[in-house]
């Protein structure tokens, strides 16, 4: 039962309810940094490493600090949720850049750049949010904010190789740029959509 | 240093100053919310059981662990007599995309009086059309036996395009009447 | 004629979505109806005009390494107020936005206008500034709503426009469609703006 809820929230949040595509969110590094293959890769490996990161830490925030039936303090603190929250992502994105500096240099490098945009990705606030919303356990929480990361990087992986290809295409004046990167995004949606009639 | 303790500082006294606005809009809204989602819910009660005056709630006690748990089971409906007149209660399932909730009035003999669909996220134009009055008349006079989708056998006509949503709405509502039918019967 | 300036260019000159593609999100997610596109808005408007008001209030006070957290701090306790609020006298709107409210906060027009606008103007342009960007926010996001919901359900702000023998093209209220609207609007609009110069 366990293992099979696990299955399916993997399958829903890379698939059905796809970040990008289905509840838009993260929308702005999608089409920003869908230019080349490599920044996408990039890109895309810092945003499940935050996003998973991210789920853990306001999940234990939420539950230990400020939910008042579970918290240390027995306080009501839920109203003061977006700015724990958004303080959390941002403390940890800097954090995790310091780290990742001194530690390993290389992969500083390959994710360096992408870090500091990370923290106005409404993508990561939004899965700590809806973590919360959907009542998961510690385990769900993590699970959910490693697929949704990789949901994300599915799609902006895909986006980025058809951009590459868009560029040397021949498509009017007015359409170029992110008028046409729009409507590919509305093809993807649509494709994506057939997965949502899947039952698990 | 001094200019880390003074950034330090500088932070702490925003966040201090909004925190303290914060808590105090919230105790002025926090009842206001509560007393809303009552109010919401005491009028989605009526629409479903319009003979009923007021309304008394049905618990039920679970010991998990140390703790007692009280769970709704149902509302017991009275009219201005004090007559039992029928039941309502709150059924949920997850639909297409979302999780969908009904209210469903029934009379004293288990026949289902209406059903209002409360909270529902599905898909606008397809699964949202569960909410509208038409979808609900098709459960009118059902009993529990007999509530079930086309599509399984039964005679509840599904939503175009949106079977899982139907699905959700209708075996909700089975498995929770079953359920309170049994208890009732066995008082 | 300055202060008409600083109103006017963010409805059209420098439109935050159209022109500096900016808060694209709750633009896609919110506008399958013209009443949560005014309700998104209304909400944005609010917590822009705010957040601009009281970064130009205390810009001076805050060192310039910790203003980033300072501002996001600001614009956060803005968005839970208007969150609260609007569950207390406007709940079906609430559960309609949903998640979109509390993410105001990192909708990057906000930052974006602390950062660009108020933190180096006078309380008077910054409110505004943070009017017109508002404003130009939330016309956007009406145009868009107004051609999905006719085009999706046949109606206008709730009411039926079309005749009832139109099939609504339901697809247009689903997410392919909110992408579909945009990329179509900018390529107008930039065509429009190319004629102009």
């Amino acid at each position: 039962m366990e293992i099979a809820k696990l299955f399916s929230i993997i399958i829903a949040s890379i698939f059905i309810n796809n970040f990008v595509l289905a509840k838009f969110l993260g929308l702005c590094p999608y089409i920003g940094v869908s230019k080349k293959l490599d920044s996408a890769i990039g890109m895309g490996m810092a945003v499940i490493f935050v996003m998973t990161m991210a789920s853990t830490i306001t999940w234990l925030v939420y539950n230990y600090l400020l939910n008042p039936s579970t918290s240390i303090f027995g306080l009501d603190l839920t109203f003061l949720r977006t700015i724990a929250f958004i303080l959390t992502i941002a403390t940890l994105v800097q954090f995790v850049e310091m780290v990742i500096q001194k530690t390993a240099p290389a992969l500083y490098k390959a994710l360096g750049i992408f870090l500091p945009l990370i923290t106005t990705n409404c993508a990561v606030l939004g899965v700590s949010i809806l973590n919360i919303n959907e009542g998961y356990n510690f385990l769900e929480t993590i699970i959910n904010g490693f697929s949704a990361g990789v949901g994300f990087t599915l799609v902006l992986i895909l986006m980025a190789g058809i951009r590459e290809r868009l560029e040397l295409a021949d498509i009017p004046e007015s359409l170029k740029g992110l008028p046409i990167s729009f409507i590919v995004a509305g093809c993807m949606a649509l494709a994506f959509l057939g997965f949502s009639g899947l039952k698990i | 240093m001094n200019d880390v303790v003074k950034m330090g500082l500088v932070l702490l006294i925003i966040t201090l100053i909004a925190s303290c606005v914060l808590a105090v809009i919230y105790q002025k809204t926090a009842p206001i919310i509560a007393k809303n989602k009552q109010l919401e819910e005491e009028k989605a009660r009526k629409s479903v059981l319009p003979e009923a005056d007021h309304f008394q709630e049905i618990t039920e006690q679970k010991i998990i662990g140390q703790d007692t748990v009280h769970t709704i089971l149902y509302y017991k409906g009275l009219d201005k007599h004090n007559r039992l007149v029928g039941y309502t209660f709150r059924c949920e399932k997850y639909g297409y995309s979302s999780n969908v909730q009904t209210m469903v009035g029934i009379d004293t003999l288990f026949n289902i009086i209406a059903i209002k669909v409360i909270s529902q996220q599905e898909t606008p134009g397809l699964g949202a059309n569960c909410a509208t009055s038409e979808f609900a008349e098709k459960f009118q006079h059902k009993t529990p036996e007999n509530i079930m989708v086309d599509k399984d056998g039964g005679d509840i006509e599904s939503i175009t395009g949106a079977t899982i949503t139907t699905r959700a709405v209708t075996n909700s509502i089975k498995e929770k009447f079953i359920d309170i039918k049994e208890r009732l019967i066995e008082k | 004629m300055k202060a008409f300036g600083e109103l006017t260019k963010g409805i059209i000159k420098e439109n935050p979505i159209f022109v500096m593609a900016l808060g694209l999100c709750p633009t896609l997610a919110v506008s399958t109806s013209v009443n949560n596109a005014i309700g998104m808005g209304a909400a944005a408007t609010f917590v822009l005009i705010g957040s601009n008001i009281v970064i130009s209030l205390i810009k001076n006070f805050i060192p310039s390494k910790v203003r980033i957290p300072a501002y996001i701090v600001i614009i956060a306790s803005f968005v839970t107020v208007v969150d609260m609020v609007m569950e207390a006298y406007a709940a079906s709107l609430h559960k309609s936005l949903g998640l979109f409210i509390p993410l105001i906060v990192v909708n990057c027009i906000i930052l974006g206008r602390a950062e660009a606008f108020a933190s180096k103007n006078s309380v008077g342009s910054s409110i505004l500034d943070g009017i017109g960007m508002g404003i130009g926010f939330s016309l956007a996001l009406i145009v868009i709503a107004t051609i999905r919901e006719i085009i999706g359900t046949g109606k206008f702000y709730g009411m039926q426009i079309l005749p009832c023998s139109y099939q609504p093209a339901i697809c247009a209220i689903l997410p392919p469609g909110a992408f579909f609207t945009i990329g179509i609007l900018m390529a107008l609009f930039n065509k429009w703006v190319a004629k102009k110069s």
